[in-house]
């Protein structure tokens, strides 16, 4: 059985989303004339946090919704091989032009900073974007990559080998984020 | 717990769950829009290299899986039966020791014998697809035409399919039977006698020798090319009286339901069993199943390469 | 070993020629059986618990010398022989070159009086090397001493040939065996053609080719007065022809070999060449039809067409792999477990298939334990349970898809005229 400890409930999330919200209406403005900008969720947790915070940025701005994108990186990840088993990969839903685009990228935590590379690339696979920012949950402080998130909901110190679990109400009926020993099959897609 | 894909190798589609046939389909539909895009070029087998040992002619299945492996960003190298040395009295499970300690990843590979890739996959730790083996299995024709089956027809449970042909000597016919059945299609087989066994109705399909009857209702008509060499061996007596009996020409035709495919696994022996103006009419789909092969050899390449070595 | 004088003690005597099921004691004195009482200073084996019987006879042995002793030799598979109760074996003729002329004979009876570990009957061609085109110097190979003729691993195709031969070879007295197959009809084929050969897309070899040339011998045989055996028999037509023949009085028998006992054409579903043998495994109707035959006594031979091949000739894809597969060192066991442990056959009736019923297509005199008669004997426990371990045989070949099968029956000690040639456990 796996280990866990809860951190943080439906509450603090749902603070650090506002944060998040406010940090990102200051610096993209969505009510003026170059408003226009988008959120891409990482598959499978990003995608719902980021249709929460364009929720909040909506209600911070008379109702102008930044687009939603949604992207699966499973073709990105550079441990093809090195899994046990391969989830289904989920659809890729960009419903804009990626060239010269603002986009925000949107996962719930940063962790080692691998699914953040690999997103990188499908992203400007897809266009040329005019800037790319990263929004997460939770950043753990650890990253092995030179990757750093321009939006962070919370921080949290946590042993290497533990991980960070977020639950959504959306995908699994309860907002939570718990510190989990590390199991490989408990482990869910595209986290690192 | 969600369905996890496990095989490094894809052999026979009898194999496989109606669960892991759906889960290539599926992954086939993502990699159906990589193609789709301006950069067509993902980099989910970058650093692995793959090699199409191809023991037995072809031209179409080996380019499609080369472009599939380009467009999955992977080494390539291509081992065609006159480079090889099997010519040069080599055992065929010494050639593929040759190649896979050279560091091979995934070995693609069609072979005249059936079953010679279930053995050399017991026998070495790269993943192994089967590119066709004798008259037994072609999964990936299978899966590309049933994936253009789906993507048509928004189903596959319930459809009638037949197929028509040498079904005897056909992997692709027995590939899309097991194939079929496991996503619960209806399959009727038609042809002469000589070329379509009885045998086939023990695992749960319909034989039928008269093509009228076995295009009647048919939401699907899978052509089989017709090899030159069956007549040869008797097993009918001339190509125009194989066309005049089982060749879906005009005539024939109307007996297919208005919104019935026709499909073909290529390459066509035009006006034999295919006529020109149904080939290239509207109810044809072939060019459409080439363009499929390409998203689902991609699919099972990703797939089987995702799950590493034994 | 050497020969010696013992007295084998308190064994279940099975004698199918006379008879005899009873425990009793069988003495040996120079090479032959003689009276317990008579035997001096005899050496007293106790084999209580085991079974006496008459040397087990394998019609059908493949002994590869000379042409392919990659694959086994007369030395390594006489010994297999008698590690699997067999005092005597007769060889087939399919060596290279085909022994088709008395010279080969004399090699093969030589090398065998030198390095053979139990009797070697020799078989000469029915045509010279095989090909079915000219009959072979069948007298000559008979006073060289052939007890049949066989073109085993061919058949001869021409109807007018095939009755000639047996015309000629009757008037010798000597036996056909007969490998019966039609090459049209088997052309090609790797396998049984049914259900199986068309799920794996195999060229499939029809029972149709196999019923044929019965057919065709059982007419001739009607028409020529010769002996016709037919070997390896493997389809359930195969077994009603052969019965019907026999009910007319016909001098027509037919074998079954272990593994076409054992096994079915599903088995080739794995590609494990060593499924692949011709006659080919066929479908489980014909499997039941040939147990069917050896309970009614139509089939009266049970013979290993011990075919051995080496690793690597087995070591290849499917359609390229060699008929064959080896079965001296497996025959009793398997047949005993399952045959008599099944209740399918007496052990008595089981015995008289590797005794009386070759011995009587050979038309041997005598096979039988009766006193002043070669001591030929085979000891075995009829109920030692254990795997099958390829690793264990004396066989120089592998080629048996029956590693780890579980089976009950143990050869325990194999004496040819006398001698000990093999004797379980083994002495390091």
């Amino acid at each position: 059985m796996t280990e866990q400890k809860q951190l943080f409930d439906a509450a603090a999330i749902a603070a650090a989303i506002t944060r998040m919200a406010d940090a990102i209406v200051a610096e993209f403005h969505p009510e003026s004339d170059n408003g226009g900008f988008a959120l891409i969720g990482i598959y499978k947790q990003g995608v719902p946090l980021a249709e929460r915070l364009i929720e909040a940025i909506a209600e911070r701005s008379g109702g102008c919704r930044p687009e939603l994108a949604k992207l699966d990186i499973s073709m990105y990840r550079d441990d093809v091989g090195l899994r046990s088993g391969l989830p289904l990969i989920r659809e890729t839903v960009i419903p804009f032009n990626m060239e010269n685009k603002r986009v925000i990228l949107v996962d719930d935590v940063l962790s080692s900073g691998r699914s953040i590379r690999a997103a990188l690339d499908a992203v400007t696979d897809y266009g040329r974007p005019a800037l790319i920012r990263l929004a997460v949950l939770v950043d753990r402080g650890m990253p092995e990559y030179p990757i750093r998130a321009d939006y962070v909901g919370l921080r949290v110190e946590a042993p290497a080998d533990r991980k960070i679990r977020v639950d959504f109400k959306e995908n699994d009926g309860i907002d939570a984020i718990r510190e989990v020993s590390w199991h490989r099959d408990a482990m869910p897609q595209n986290t690192d | 717990m969600e369905f996890r894909w496990h095989r490094k190798d894809l052999l026979s589609l009898y194999d496989l769950s109606r669960e892991e046939i759906e889960y290539i389909l599926d992954t086939a539909e993502e990699f159906k829009k990589v193609s789709e895009r301006n950069v067509k070029k993902v980099p989910a087998l970058r650093g692995k290299t793959v090699v199409n040992f191809f023991v037995e002619p072809s031209t179409r299945t080996r380019i499609s899986f080369e472009l599939a492996e380009q467009r999955l960003s992977a080494d390539i190298i291509n081992v065609a039966v006159d480079a090889s040395s099997l010519k040069k009295g080599e055992t065929l499970l010494d050639t593929v020791r040759n190649i896979e300690a050279l560091q091979v990843d995934l070995l693609v590979m069609r072979h005249r014998a059936t079953g010679a890739q279930n053995f050399i996959a017991q026998n070495v730790r790269c993943g192994v697809i089967n590119a066709g083996d004798g008259a037994h299995s072609h999964p990936t024709q299978a899966l590309l035409d049933i994936f253009t089956i789906r993507q048509r027809k928004g189903r596959v449970a319930g459809l009638n399919v037949t197929i028509v042909g040498d079904i005897l000597h056909s992997r692709v016919a027995r590939s899309n039977i097991w194939g079929l059945l496991k996503l619960g299609a209806r399959v009727t087989l038609a042809g002469p006698a000589t070329l379509v066994p009885r045998e086939f109705e023990k695992v749960g399909v319909r034989v039928c020798h008269n093509l009228r009857d076995a295009l009647r209702d048919a939401d699907v008509v899978n052509l089989l090319r017709i090899q030159h060499e069956r007549q040869t061996a008797g097993f009918f007596p001339s190509v125009n009286e194989y066309a005049r009996f089982f060749g879906l020409n005009q005539e024939t035709f109307q007996y297919l339901r208005p919104d019935a495919l026709v499909m073909h696994p290529g390459p066509i022996n035009r006006d034999v069993e295919l006529d020109s103006a149904v080939a290239d009419g509207p109810n044809s789909v072939i060019l459409e199943q080439v363009t499929n092969g390409l998203a689902v050899r991609m699919a099972v390449l990703f797939l089987v390469a995702g799950c590493g070595n034994k | 070993m050497k020969s010696s004088n013992f007295i084998l003690k308190g064994g279940r005597v099975i004698d199918p020629a006379r008879g005899i099921d009873r425990v009793m004691d069988i003495g040996v004195s120079d090479g032959l059986i003689t009276a317990p009482e008579t035997v001096r200073n005899p050496e007293i084996i106790d084999v209580s618990g085991l079974v006496v019987t008459p040397g087990l006879i394998d019609l059908h042995v493949h002994l590869r010398q000379p042409g392919n002793t990659a694959a086994e030799t007369i030395a390594t598979g006489t010994m297999a022989a008698a590690a699997g109760g067999f005092t005597a074996i007769v060889a087939m003729p399919n060596t290279t070159p085909a022994a088709d002329t008395p010279g080969a004979i004399e090699y093969l009876r030589q090398t065998a009086a030198r390095q053979g570990v139990v009797r070697v009957l020799p078989c000469g061609c029915l045509t010279r090397n095989r090909a079915g085109k000219e009959m072979a110097g069948i007298g000559g190979l008979h006073s060289a001493g052939v007890v049949a003729l066989s073109d085993d691993g061919g058949c001869i195709q021409d109807h007018a040939l095939m009755r000639h031969v047996a015309e000629y070879a009757h008037s010798f007295g000597l036996p056909i065996l007969d490998h019966c197959e039609d090459a049209f009809l088997a052309a090609n084929g790797v396998m049984h053609e049914g259900e199986w050969s068309v799920l794996l897309g195999m060229n499939g070899i029809a029972s149709a080719s196999e019923e044929l040339m019965v057919a065709r011998d059982i007419i001739l045989s009607r028409l020529t007065g010769a002996r016709i055996h037919v070997q390896h028999v493997s389809a359930r037509e195969s077994v009603d022809l052969i019965r019907q023949a026999r009910r007319q009085g016909l001098p027509v028998t037919g074998e079954a070999t272990p593994h076409h006992i054992a096994l079915t054409d599903e088995c080739i579903k794995t590609y494990d060449t060593n499924y692949k043998m011709n006659p080919p495994l066929r479908s489980e109707a014909d499997r039941q039809a040939l147990i069917a035959g050896l309970a009614d006594g139509t089939i009266t031979v049970i013979a290993t067409d011990h075919a051995p091949h080496t690793a690597t000739a087995k070591l290849v894809e499917f359609d390229d792999a060699p008929f064959g597969i080896i079965g001296l060192e497996t025959a009793l066991p398997i047949t005993l477990t399952l045959l008599v442990h099944s209740g399918i056959l007496t052990l008595p009736d089981l015995i008289a298939k590797f005794t009386t019923g070759p011995a009587e297509v050979l038309g041997l005199g005598h096979c039988d334990l009766a006193e002043g008669h070669p001591a030929d004997i085979t000891v075995f426990d009829p109920d030692c349970a254990y795997e099958i371990d390829p690793s264990t045989f004396h066989s120089k070949a592998r080629n048996t898809p029956f590693g780890g099968m579980k089976v009950r029956g143990r050869v325990r000690q194999t004496i040819v005229g006398g001698r000990t040639v093999y004797r379980y456990p083994e002495q390091a």
